[in-house]
C-alpha cells in the first residue's frame, strides 16, 4: 500500500545504506521505555503485590497488615466454589473457543467462496464486536427470560412448552457459551477470512491440476496453510474465554447455585464484595497458573506449526 | 456448494445475529405489560420508556464518563504503543523479545490487576476518578495495540526511513515524520479498536469507579438489574443510547477496522 504511494527508492540509497547501516540501527531503546514502564505497572507490579497480599492478611482499607504464611492459599483451595470455578473457567474457555473457531472458520470459508470483497457484510460482522458485552448480556437475558422473554413467546406461538435455560445448571452454562459465541464468532470469521486471502492462488491451482476435489483442496491445502493463523485465533479466544466476566455478572450472577461461577467472577466478588483480600489474591495467583498452563500449551503447538511451515 | 446456497446461508446467519439487537430495539418501545405478554415485536408503540429512562438514571453523565475513559485510555495506549511497535518491528532480536513479552502479558487475565491497582490508585489519590480508570484502561490495551501496530509498521518500506535518517532525522524524528504518517491508517484503526475496548470494559470500571458520578455506561447498565422490577424498556433504551454512537463510528470506519484486525492476524 505504502509502496505505491512512495515509489521505489533511488538505487544509490542502497550503497549509502550499506555504508551507514552499522552505525544506524534505526530505533532507540528509549522507544521501548514507555511500554516497559506500562508492563511494569500493569503486569510485574501486580504479580509481586499479589504474592505479598496472598501471604498476608489485608483489608481493603489497610493492605499487608500481618504475615499469615500459606493460610490464604489453604483457604482458597478449601473453598469449593473457587476450585470448582477453575474447572468451570477452563471448560468454558475451551468449549467456547472451539465452537467459535469452528463456526468462525465455516463462516469465513463461506464468505471467501463468495468473493474477495466483504462489502456490507464486513460492517455487519463488526457490530457484535463493538457491542458492549454488558448490553449483549442484557439482550440475551431478556430474550431468555422465563416470563416475557422472546424465546418462550416464540415457543408459545409454535404451541411448544416454555423453557427456562437460565434456571437450569447446565442450561445456564450453555447459554453463556452461546452468548459468548454470538459475540465473538464474527471476530474469528474476520481474522480467518483475512488469513484465507493470503493463501496463494498458485497453490490452489496446482492442487486442482493434480485432480484434488474441493474437499481435498480444503483439507490438504487451505487449512494447513492457515493453521498458524487458526491457532493464533484459538489462543486469543481461549484467553478471552478465561477473561469472561461481563456476561456472567449480568446474565447469571454465577448461578444457579455455582453453575456459572467462573474464576474471574468469583475472585472479583471475593475481593471487592466480601472483602477477603488475601484469599482473593491467592485465588488470583492459582487462576493465573491455570491460564498460563493452557496458554503455554496452545502457544507451543502454534510455534511448532509455524516452524513446520518454514 | 453453489453461490446461491452460500448467500442463503449467510443471510440466515446474519438474521440470527440480528435477533438480540432487533429485540432490544423492540423492547425500547414496549410497555412492561406488553413485554410480559411475550413476543418479539411490540403490539403497540409505547414511547414513554425514552423520557422515563433519562429520568431514572443520569444517562448523559454515564455516556460522558464512558467517552472520557475510552478516549483518554485510547490516547494513552497509542502514546505508549506506537513507539513500542516501531521498536518491535525494527529492532531485530530485542524487538522480537519485547513483542513476545508484550503478548505474554496479554495472556494474564485482567483480574490479576484488580487488587494491586486498586491500592495503587488509592495511594495515588486516583481511586473513584475517571482519570484513574482511563489510566488503567489505557495500560490494559497496550498489548493489543502493539500487536496490531507491529504489523502496520513492518509494512512501512525501510528505504523511506533510511532516507529520512540520511536527511539527519534521529529515531524519534523518523518515527514522527515517516512512520507515523505512513502507518496512519493502521494507527487510526488500532486507536479505534482500543476505544471500543475501553468503552465496553466492565471489570475495571466496576472495581475502580463505583461512585455514581464516575460510573461508565456498562456499569450503569449492569446496575439496572438490581431493581426488583426489571425495567426491560428502560434498560433497552439505555443500551441503544449507549451503543448507537459506537455503531455509527464502527460503520464509518468499517474498511479500516477490518483491515486493522486483519493486519494483526496474518503475521
Amino acid at each position: 500500500m505504502a509502496d505505491s504511494a512512495i515509489g521505489r527508492p533511488a538505487v544509490r540509497w542502497g550503497a549509502l545504506r550499506r555504508h551507514r547501516a552499522r552505525r544506524w540501527s534505526g530505533v532507540s531503546p528509549w522507544q521501548a521505555a514507555p511500554v516497559t514502564l506500562a508492563l511494569l505497572v500493569f503486569t510485574a507490579y501486580p504479580l509481586v503485590y499479589l504474592v505479598a497480599l496472598a501471604l498476608t492478611e489485608s483489608t481493603l482499607a489497610q493492605p499487608l497488615r500481618e504475615w499469615v504464611g500459606t493460610d490464604n492459599f489453604r483457604a482458597a483451595l478449601e473453598n469449593d466454589v473457587f476450585t470448582g470455578s477453575l474447572w468451570r473457567s477452563t471448560v468454558f474457555a475451551v468449549l467456547a473457543a472451539s465452537v467459535q473457531l469452528v463456526a468462525g472458520t465455516a463462516l469465513a470459508l463461506a464468505l471467501h467462496a463468495r468473493g474477495r470483497r466483504l462489502g456490507l457484510l464486513g460492517g455487519f460482522l463488526l457490530l457484535p464486536l463493538v457491542t458492549p458485552p454488558v448490553m449483549v448480556g442484557v439482550a440475551w437475558k431478556l430474550l431468555l427470560a422465563p416470563v416475557g422473554g422472546a424465546l418462550n413467546g416464540a415457543l408459545g406461538l409454535a404451541g411448544l412448552a416454555p423453557v427456562n435455560p437460565l434456571g437450569d445448571e447446565r442450561g445456564a452454562f450453555l447459554a453463556l457459551v452461546v452468548i459468548d459465541t454470538w459475540q465473538w464468532t464474527p471476530f474469528v470469521a474476520l481474522l480467518v477470512y483475512a488469513a484465507l486471502l493470503g493463501v496463494p492462488g498458485e497453490l490452489r491451482e496446482a492442487a486442482l491440476l493434480d485432480g484434488a476435489g474441493r474437499l481435498r483442496l480444503l483439507v490438504s491445502v487451505v487449512l494447513p496453510y492457515v493453521r498458524p493463523a487458526l491457532l493464533a485465533v484459538l489462543l486469543l479466544r481461549l484467553v478471552g474465554g478465561f477473561k469472561v466476566f461481563d456476561i456472567v455478572y449480568v446474565v447469571t450472577a454465577g448461578g444457579p447455585g455455582a453453575a456459572t461461577n467462573t474464576s474471574t467472577y468469583e475472585i472479583q466478588r471475593t475481593a471487592l464484595e466480601s472483602f477477603k483480600v488475601g484469599t482473593a489474591a491467592a485465588e488470583t495467583l492459582l487462576f493465573s497458573l491455570v491460564v498460563g498452563a493452557v496458554a503455554t500449551l496452545v502457544a507451543a503447538v502454534r510455534r511448532r506449526a509455524v516452524r513446520a511451515e518454514r | 456448494m453453489s453461490r446461491r446456497w452460500i448467500t442463503a446461508l449467510l443471510a440466515l446467519v446474519a438474521a440470527l445475529m440480528a435477533v438480540p439487537l432487533v429485540y432490544i430495539v423492540s423492547l425500547s418501545v414496549r410497555s412492561r405489560d406488553d413485554v410480559l405478554n411475550g413476543g418479539l415485536l411490540p403490539s403497540t408503540l409505547f414511547w414513554r420508556n425514552w423520557p422515563d429512562t433519562f429520568g431514572s438514571i443520569d444517562l448523559p453523565r454515564h455516556l460522558a464518563n464512558s467517552w472520557i475513559v475510552a478516549a483518554g485510555g485510547a490516547a494513552l495506549t497509542l502514546v505508549i504503543a506506537v513507539p513500542a511497535a516501531y521498536y518491535t518491528a525494527r529492532a531485530r532480536r530485542g524487538g522480537e523479545r519485547l513483542l513476545s513479552l508484550v503478548l505474554a502479558s496479554y495472556c494474564a487475565p485482567p483480574v490479576v490487576a484488580v487488587l494491586p491497582l486498586f491500592y495503587l490508585l488509592r495511594t495515588a489519590g486516583l481511586g473513584n476518578t475517571l482519570t484513574g480508570l482511563a489510566l488503567v484502561t489505557g495500560l490494559a490495551n497496550v498489548p493489543v495495540a502493539v500487536w496490531l501496530l507491529d504489523g502496520f509498521v513492518r509494512r512501512v518500506p525501510r528505504e523511506v526511513e533510511e532516507a529520512a535518517w540520511l536527511d539527519g532525522l534521529g529515531s524519534w524524528g523518523a518515527l514522527r515524520h515517516v512512520v507515523v504518517p505512513l502507518a496512519a491508517p493502521g494507527i487510526v484503526a488500532s486507536g479505534l479498536i482500543c476505544f471500543f475496548l475501553g468503552y465496553n470494559e466492565l471489570l475495571f470500571a466496576l472495581s475502580f469507579a463505583q461512585e455514581t458520578s464516575v460510573q461508565t455506561l456498562p456499569v450503569a447498565l449492569s446496575r439496572f438489574q438490581g431493581d426488583r422490577n426489571i425495567q426491560f424498556g428502560q434498560q433497552a433504551v439505555a443500551s441503544i443510547v449507549g451503543v448507537a454512537p459506537v455503531y455509527v463510528l464502527a460503520l464509518l470506519a468499517q474498511r479500516r477496522l477490518v483491515a486493522g484486525l486483519s493486519a494483526g492476524a496474518v503475521k
